[in-house]
């Protein structure tokens, strides 16, 4: 492939709260290739969110990025002054969040918010930036664009209010799109129009799309590529129908063991996993998701497991993997996924 | 901005405005229907000369008949005359005075939001920082102080001591000299009745500005690229305003009735003024006329702050 | 708690966090320096207004006991006004009357809006559509101008001027328990002791008053700075205590036409009220940050 735009390394975000450090994302490095489509999926809470937050330092108090880079174009978008990382926002990385509802500015028309992004970085006259904003309405796909962005965001549809956000990243032809659960908040039916539209959008622009989301439909539908997130780091990457197919880590593999079935962007959480998700506060010792994976042995207490090699392009942080399960723990036919049930190597043993 | 229904909705406003006018200004006539005469008698007029003024007054005839006048008179927008300058007509004393007191309350309003904001932005700006606590303790402290308490300071440092330290080369004249030829005209009073809903504004503004500061759409604004001024100004100033409008109305009602006490001390000839000159005099007819006047004063002004609503927040149509 | 039966929570009616709310509220009341410096003022106030019921340096009416408009001295720590009269004495009877009316308004506000707002929040019906049309009708009206036409009406004393204001403060008290009891009376534990047979008085003034008493408390307690504030406006227009009782607002607006010859005289009583009107409502802001859940973090 060609050379990365964006390449991540080493990202390491912090929330210092009252009852400790969260390391909500712990050493999170990938690199993303032009015009390609990158999914990151995982359960709530295992950092997807922070991690895109953190490529536009946008990151919330009291979170802090104390480590890592992210490189862009040469830059390393974390040494940069305030000023030069606003004039990147939007022009060059553009975002798009998870609730149109709250994500708009009730106040202010919908065209006009579409229009202020380019104004931000470009020179143009008001009047010339409105238009464009109608032109953009129209290319999401807005009937009736002209008067909609006369519209303020409360007088649309929740579907509408997403596509005026795509339109609004869009506005200034960015060479990254992060979408962070774009779909989340929406109906069903609208979901697979506005993961179409992306798609569109990603083959006509050549825009690299970063796509977030908990929902690995959503990931085999629209991404090449993809990374498994867990209690803030990367258990496994690579292309998507080889994780789909030949899933390596006990994580992944338990995630699409418990989507129904992988056809269509049904909103449907990851929650048939045994036990509940790390916290972040005291991660687990050794391997983060041993507490819950069904393959684990007495190096996964103590021993943190590396991304590596696995296949060709596929890398997974894992001391067993799934090849090894298959072979000698009997994985494709366990019924009982409980903590341990394959390997035998229960919790209590290791405890002094 | 504004639709037909807005009209529409001016409209049925002003009706009910002009009903509680006509109400409040019957409650202070039937009130006080007895008082007039009194104060009459006491005039040192005596007997056919007393009877021929209450005849001019019309205060011989039962109460009935003079209720009726009085609101035929209203109707025709006629307040009566005066017990004390016979002769002169009520009303249009009432809204010239009306029309004073609404310039001096316009100014303290704009005082009100233009301080109460900034200070109320910088604080929440700067949250937790020694600027912020200052200017909390400053707030409550402005709001805990009278405004008739600011107004006799204001008056102390410029009208007395600044004029003794220049040795009288800044000399300021109490009063109303015309316009605003002179700082104690309308600055300072409009600072006085201003300052305490100023503090309220300030403490509210910061509040809101902190929650709206955390939400979802000044993410946005930051991920587009916006410049920091433009964020807090465009983006979260004008939603941190939508709840501090809903206590304009009281603080311009705080404005208006401390106008009553600030107009007497600077000696602006406005309502406030009148009243406490009228009471003073017993021109009862007069004390009606001013309740009037405020009557229709707050009903003008609770209108334009609903109106205020429409302006700030396209979610809100009447 | 739903599944409960209603017997049991009968027997037990307050809300279980009840207890703690208090010890709560009291622990943050305490950390609140603000708010216990005014409190500490006020007692002072309290003190100095019972002191001046039974000795004052002057007897406070006396006219003449010194040179009119004269300085503060070690004889008159702050002076004498107009006519010769100790304005440190009449200071300390002006606490009196501040505090009367600040307080006895409220109690009266109490003792009228609660039991209204009780009644229109659990009954509704007929009486909290016509209380709600009152407080309605004069919702935008300024408490001040129809306290100022009532005392105008009634003739200015001290017992008009508390009827004046709370005939107004009134209202807001009632808005705020009837939404307070609005709300109670759907919790599982008022409905299980109505259900358990409770009367309305013993519900009422037994479970849903208990659980409203700290915004109440609130709105009283800023309700009395309020009330001063209001005192003082009419005494300054002279529609306040008649002299020559002393009140802060007539001695200020006494002291202000001597302002260029004597400016303690309107300086003394202008300090002293802006300084109770700021511990109350310090304590009124520390109150509210304890006790009030709807400020709550
Ligand atoms: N504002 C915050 N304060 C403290 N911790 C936070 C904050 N935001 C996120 N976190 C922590 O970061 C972790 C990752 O959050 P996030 O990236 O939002 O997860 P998701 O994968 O669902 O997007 C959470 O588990 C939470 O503990
Ligand atoms: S086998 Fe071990 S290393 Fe692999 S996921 Fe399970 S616990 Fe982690
Ligand atoms: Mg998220």
């Amino acid at each position: 492939m060609a050379t990365p735009i964006l390449q991540v390394k080493d990202l390491q975000t912090q929330f210092t709260t009252h009852d400790g450090v969260v390391r909500a994302v712990d050493g999170v490095s990938f690199d993303l290739y032009p015009g390609e489509s990158l999914g990151i999926v995982g359960e709530s809470g295992s950092g997807k969110s922070v991690t895109a937050l953190s490529l536009l330092r946008l990151v919330p108090n009291p979170g802090r990025i104390v480590g890592g880079q992210v490189l862009f174009r040469n830059d390393d978008l974390l040494q940069l002054s305030d000023e030069e990382m606003r004039e990147i926002r939007g022009r060059d990385i553009a975002m798009i969040f998870q609730d149109p509802q709250s994500s708009l500015n009730p106040v202010l028309r919908t065209g006009f918010q579409i229009a202020e992004a380019m104004l931000a970085h470009q020179r143009s006259t008001r009047s010339q930036a409105l238009r464009r904003a109608v032109e953009l309405l129209r290319r999401v796909r807005i009937p009736a664009a002209e008067s909609r962005a006369k519209d303020y965001p409360h007088q649309l549809s929740g579907g509408m209010r997403q596509r005026a956000m795509i339109a609004m990243g869009l506005a200034n032809a960015p060479a990254i799109v992060v979408a962070d659960e774009p779909t989340t908040a929406l109906d069903v039916t609208v979901q697979a129009q506005i993961l179409e539209l992306l798609a569109d959008l990603n083959h006509e622009l050549g825009a690299a799309v970063v796509m977030i989301t908990h929902n690995m439909g959503v990931v085999a539908g629209l991404c090449t590529r993809v990374l498994v997130m867990y209690a803030g780091q990367i258990v496994e990457q690579g292309p998507v129908e080889q994780i789909f197919e030949d899933p390596q880590h006990p994580y992944t593999w338990s995630l699409l063991k418990s989507i129904p079935r992988v056809d269509a962007v049904r909103h449907e959480r990851l929650r048939s996993i045994e036990g509940i998700a790390p916290d972040l506060l005291r991660p687990p010792r050794g391997c983060r998701f041993h507490p819950r994976c069904p393959f684990r042995v007495e190096k996964c207490f103590s021993d943190d497991p590396h991304l590596i090699e696995v296949k060709p392009d596929q890398r997974a942080a894992c001391w067993v993997t799934m090849d090894r399960a298959r072979a000698e723990m009997g994985a494709d036919d366990l019924l009982d996924i409980r903590p341990g049930s394959a390997s035998g190597v229960q919790a209590g043993r290791l405890v002094e | 901005m504004f639709t037909r229904g807005t009209l529409i909705y001016i409209v049925q406003r002003l009706v009910l405005i002009t009903l509680a006018v006509l109400g409040v200004s019957s409650l202070v006539f039937l009130g006080i229907h007895r008082l007039p005469g009194d104060a009459l008698f006491s005039e040192h007029l005596r007997g056919t000369q007393y009877e021929l003024t209450l005849h001019h007054y019309g205060l011989d005839r039962p109460l009935w008949q003079q209720y009726l006048t009085f609101l035929g008179n209203m109707f025709h927008g006629d307040l009566g005359e005066s017990l004390v300058n016979r002769g002169v007509p009520i009303t249009p004393i009432v809204l010239r005075e009306m029309s004073v007191s609404a310039e001096v309350g316009l100014v303290a309003l704009i005082f009100t939001i233009g301080l109460g904001m900034s200070f109320g932005v910088i604080a929440a700006l700067r949250q937790n920082t020694w600027l912020d606590y200052l200017l909390s303790t400053t707030s409550v402290i402005g709001y805990s102080m009278p405004n008739f308490v600011i107004a006799t300071f204001l008056i102390l440092v410029f009208g007395v001591w600044l004029e003794n330290i220049t040795h009288g080369n800044f000399y300021f004249e109490i009063g109303w000299p015309g316009r605003y030829g002179s700082i104690g005209a309308i600055w300072l009073p409009a600072f006085a009745l201003g300052f305490p809903s100023a503090s309220i504004v300030a403490r509210m503004t910061r509040a809101s500005m902190l929650e709206v500061l955390q939400q979802d759409f000044i993410r946005t604004a930051r991920a587009k690229g916006l410049a920091p001024a433009t964020i807090t100004i465009r983006h979260a100033l004008r939603n941190a305003l939508i709840p501090v409008i809903t206590v304009l109305g009281p603080l311009a009602m705080a404005i208006i009735t401390g106008g009553v006490v600030v107009e007497n001390i600077f000696g602006i000839p406005g309502l406030g003024k009148e009243f406490a000159t009228s009471i003073l005099n017993r021109d009862y007819n007069v004390v009606i006329g001013v309740f009037t006047g405020y009557a229709a004063l707050v009903g003008l002004t609770n209108l334009g702050v609903d109106l205020l609503y429409v302006v700030i927040d396209p979610r809100i149509r009447y | 708690m739903a599944a409960t039966p209603a017997t049991v929570v009968a027997a037990e009616p307050i809300a279980p966090a009840q207890a703690s709310l208090w010890s709560d509220a009291w622990r943050k009341l305490r950390r609140n320096r603000l708010a216990l410096g005014g409190a500490v003022y006020l007692t002072l106030v309290v003190v100095v207004a019972l002191t001046a019921l039974v000795w004052t340096p002057y007897p406070m009416a006396e006219v003449g006991v010194g040179i009119p408009y004269s300085a503060p001295s070690l004889q008159h720590w702050l002076g004498l006004d107009t006519i010769g009269r100790d304005v440190l004495s009449r200071l300390m009877v002006g606490a009196q009357v501040s505090l009367l009316v600040g307080v006895g308004t409220q109690l009266v506000v109490l003792a009228i809006g609660v039991p209204i707002g009780l009644a229109a929040g659990y009954f509704r019906g007929v009486f909290d559509q016509v209380t709600t049309f009152v407080i309605n009708l004069f919702y935008g009206v300024p408490n001040l101008l129809v306290a100022l036409i009532l005392v105008f009406l009634l003739g200015p004393s001290l017992t008009n001027i508390i009827v004046a204001i709370a005939a107004t403060g009134w209202m807001d008290m009632a808005r705020l328990v009837r939404g307070q009891t609005l709300s109670l009376r759907e919790r599982d534990f008022i409905e299980a002791s109505r259900a358990a047979g409770a009367r309305p008085a013993k519900i009422l003034f037994g479970h849903v008053l208990p659980n409203a008493l700290g915004p109440i408390i609130v709105q009283a307690t800023f309700g009395v700075p309020a009330a001063i504030l209001f005192e003082a406006f009419m005494s300054f227009l002279g529609l306040g205590v008649p002299p020559p009782m002393p009140s802060w607002g007539s001695m200020a607006a006494d002291g202000i036409t001597a302002i260029r010859i004597a400016a303690n005289l309107v300086i003394a009583p202008a300090v002293a009220l802006s300084l109770t009107l700021m511990a109350f409502n310090f304590v009124g802001d520390g109150l509210r940050d304890a006790l009030d859940p709807r400020q709550r973090r």
